[in-house]
């Protein structure tokens, strides 16, 4: 297992910069999560690292020695891939064993089987060895692909979204396997996604990518809290956070907040908080872009004090909890309820905000600002780090 | 009024090119559903059960075996698709390439040979409602996936059928697009208060959009419901693991009595939930059967919890909210709590179980064991 750095890497396709000058440092044993949409560098990165593809300028270091010139065989890196790639022809065995039997490895067959058996072992696939791929089911074959993965000694991993392939409901179950194993194998892993919810169950740390640049590097908690902008703050949550432009006002001994709804001006007050106010005053902020997530967004369907309305755009199920979505005019507000509320499309709705778990941005660069208890999340995040 | 009735359907593909008859080889089995006026209903299950089999039935693009199909009360098993009165919209947009978007809604209505201003009348006036006002000079190869659609379903209800039919037609959409297009959909069946019959596997798109519920399995009905219905009062072991996600805790459990208590056992594992007393007509001590809890309703104990300690397997910080596993024997037992509290891996918590929202299945059958109502 090795220590993974890249420094100031660039590659082109053409016209387009793929990468844009990515440096990262992947410690030794890590579990790192590249996330970010579709098309943002991040299969790239790993193709780098893997060899596979050459990058024009930067650095490529498996623990402190440069890797830039050497092929992808040497570099012994294990790959695993979204479609799986087995051998047709081969039982899973087979398949298995295939590097291990490769010139390069040239291993006795005694060892190769020990050490498929310990793989299917941790990858509970005992029970496939005999089977040909297509014999197994999309996530047997994922199975299959990982324990290939996993009966080498190689630098790093390398898994390129090895569960976009699956149905929602294997994806979870393979999620939590796969952390499961990655707590007994100790190995540092590269794991390129697009899904959130992956992201933060999987990494010790996360890297969000866009249009080849790193965009903000942290723990999951770090990330989730304290984005440093709009667009991480609506990549990771599922329904999206809730943001809108607000006029900062003030009052005797506190702040304001004034937002329009369907017309309608409202202000709220901004409960006090110690770095929130000290950040407006110094900054002399008149506006702000407010992040809130759905959670922290209260409803109920009869006029209260403290609640402004709106109207009731949509009602739906996401599982074990619904969303009620609330057209305010220009924006739209989603926030959770519970399952089977009778809820009529069209239909009056009165809002009120948890301000104090809100994120300010600022409304021009849409650049991260303060949060509502800031130092409890900067705490959270370091002992997050240090475990 | 009922807007669709299946009357004992069955369907049977020609299999008299093989040797041996396979005895139970109906892609549908005795299917019985009625969907009330305006009603929106979704057929749901896993990939091979029957569920768009029953949908081509119901537009007569497939023959019949056996059975009634009533659309209002009219019996239309001999008619054409043609004469059915249905809008049909498929996954695959199957729009005419040389036609604009306007030339690809009013063509159905030009084939029938409706007065033109007529038809422009009617394409105006869907246009808004279906949000293509502006696409409606484009081609189709410059719209986006979701704008296809829309044109799609514009295109099926211009003829204001009295049925429309649609066939997963969000799954060519990527995760967002899916999300927003979900919403207009309903907005929009809503709005025309067209009965319509929705097929899809995937639960989510089910629970979200529908009225009604009917989740099929090998070719037969398990349960027709409102989505509540469905979450929280399954009909069998099947229907309770496929709503749902993450899915419904089941696990095998006998079931022991100590002094005046019922206690849920499991093999290899310390933990013991209490059976709620509805069940005591039911149950007996060393009775076998399988025990159904939904991840929101396991629950951690606080320091003075009666719950059995357990060991951590797996913590998953989602963000939103975090997921625990707990081994029970060789099944990782699953909760979701939105407690802010960082735990990890082997950390021992104590495990309590809403016992009132436990359910039972018949360990052989998976169907549900009810309590005796007085």
């Amino acid at each position: 297992m090795a220590r993974i750095q890249l420094e100031n890497v660039r590659k082109a396709f053409g016209k387009v910069q793929a990468l844009d000058g990515i440096s990262i440092d992947v410690k030794d044993k890590e579990f790192f999560v590249l996330f970010g949409p579709a098309g943002a560098g991040k299969t790239t990165i790993l193709n780098c690292i893997a060899g596979i593809a050459m990058p024009e300028e930067g650095l490529i270091k498996f623990d402190g020695e440069i890797k830039n010139l050497i092929d992808p065989a040497h570099r012994n890196v294990a790959m695993v891939f979204e479609n799986y790639a087995l051998y047709p022809q081969m039982t899973v065995y087979d398949n298995m064993a295939s590097a291990l039997r490769s010139k390069l490895y040239k291993t006795p067959e005694d060892e190769i089987r020990e050490r498929i058996m310990w793989a299917a072992k941790t990858m509970k696939m005992e029970n496939l060895l005999e089977r040909l791929p297509s014999q197994l089911s999309n996530g047997q074959k994922q199975r299959v692909a990982m324990g290939r993965a996993l009966v080498r000694t190689p630098n790093v991993f390398l898994m390129d979204e090895p569960l976009a392939h699956l149905d929602a409901k294997l994806r979870n179950s393979m999620r939590t396997e796969l952390k499961e194993m990655q707590a007994n194998l100790g190995s540092t892993c590269i794991y390129v996604t697009h899904d959130f919810m992956e992201a933060m169950a999987l990494g010790d740390r996360i890297a969000i990518i866009n249009e080849g640049k790193i965009v903000q590097i942290g723990t999951g908690d770090e990330i989730y809290y304290m984005p440093c902008n709009e667009f991480t703050a609506q990549l990771m949550g599922d329904p999206q956070i809730n943001i809108f432009d607000a006029r900062i006002g003030e009052v005797a001994g506190g702040f304001t907040a004034t937002f329009p709804v369907n017309g309608e001006e409202i202000t709220v007050s901004l409960p006090e908080d110690g770095r929130v106010y000290s950040t407006i005053k110094e900054k002399g902020l008149e506006h702000v872009d407010i992040g809130i997530r759905p959670q922290n967004v209260k409803y109920s369907f009869e006029a209260k004090e403290g609640y402004f309305k709106a109207t009731v755009y949509s009602y739906e199920s996401i599982g074990n909890k619904s969303v009620i979505v609330a057209e305010c005019g220009d924006y739209q507000l989603r926030m959770i309820a519970p399952n089977g509320l009778s809820v009529a499309i069209d239909s009056d709705v009165y809002i009120r905000f948890e301000l104090d778990r809100s994120i300010f941005f600022d409304s021009v660069t849409k650049e991260y600002i303060v949060r509502y208890d800031e130092q409890t999340f900067i705490d959270l995040a370091k002992s997050e780090e240090e475990k | 009024m009922a807007g669709l009735t299946l009357n004992h359907l069955y369907k049977r593909y020609d299999n008299s090119g093989k040797k041996k008859k396979i005895k139970n080889d109906f892609a549908v089995q005795d299917l019985n559903l009625v969907c009330e006026q305006g009603e929106f209903v979704a057929l749901l299950g896993p990939s091979g059960c029957g569920k768009t089999t029953t949908l081509r039935m119901i537009a007569g693009l497939e023959d019949i075996t056996d059975g009634e199909i009533y659309i209002g009360e009219r019996l239309v098993n001999k008619l054409q698709p043609k004469d059915r009165n249905i809008g049909l919209a498929f996954e695959d947009y199957a729009m005419y390439p040389p036609l604009n978007v306007y030339g690809n809604v009013a063509f159905n209505l030009r084939a029938k040979g409706v007065d033109k201003d007529e038809i422009d009348k009617k394409v105006r006036e869907i246009a808004p409602l279906m949000q293509i006002d502006d696409l409606l000079e484009k081609m189709p190869v410059k719209l986006s996936g979701g704008q296809k659609q829309r044109v799609n379903i514009a295109r099926a209800i211009i003829r204001e059928p009295e049925l429309l039919l649609m066939d997963e037609p969000l799954s060519h959409l990527d995760g967002k697009a899916r999300q927003a297009m979900r919403t207009e959909i309903k907005r929009l069946i809503n709005k025309i208060k067209c009965t319509t019959v929705y097929v899809t596997h995937d639960q989510l798109e089910a629970m979200s959009l529908a009225d009604k519920i009917a989740i099929i399995n090998f070719g037969v009905l398990q349960q027709f419901g409102t989505p509540t219905e469905v979450y929280d009062d399954p009909a069998n072991e099947f229907v309770a693991s496929f709503i749902g996600e993450p899915p419904m805790n089941i696990l095998e459990t006998t079931i022991i009595k100590k002094e005046d208590t019922f206690f849920f056992t499991f093999d290899n594992s310390n933990l013991q939930i209490a059976v709620p007393k509805r069940y005591y007509s039911v149950v007996k001590d060393g009775f076998r059967c399988k025990m159904g809890v939904r991840p929101m309703d396991v629950l951690i104990g606080g320091p003075d919890s009666q719950g059995t300690p357990e060991e951590i397997a797996t913590f998953e910080n989602l963000g939103d909210e975090r997921r625990i596993g707990i081994h029970v024997g060789d099944v990782l037992m699953m909760l979701i709590t939105e407690d802010e509290k960082r735990y990890k891996r082997g950390d021992i918590i104590k495990l309590e179980v809403r016992g009132e929202k436990t359910h039972l299945f018949d360990i052989e059958t998976g169907d549900r064991i009810r309590e005796k109502k007085e």
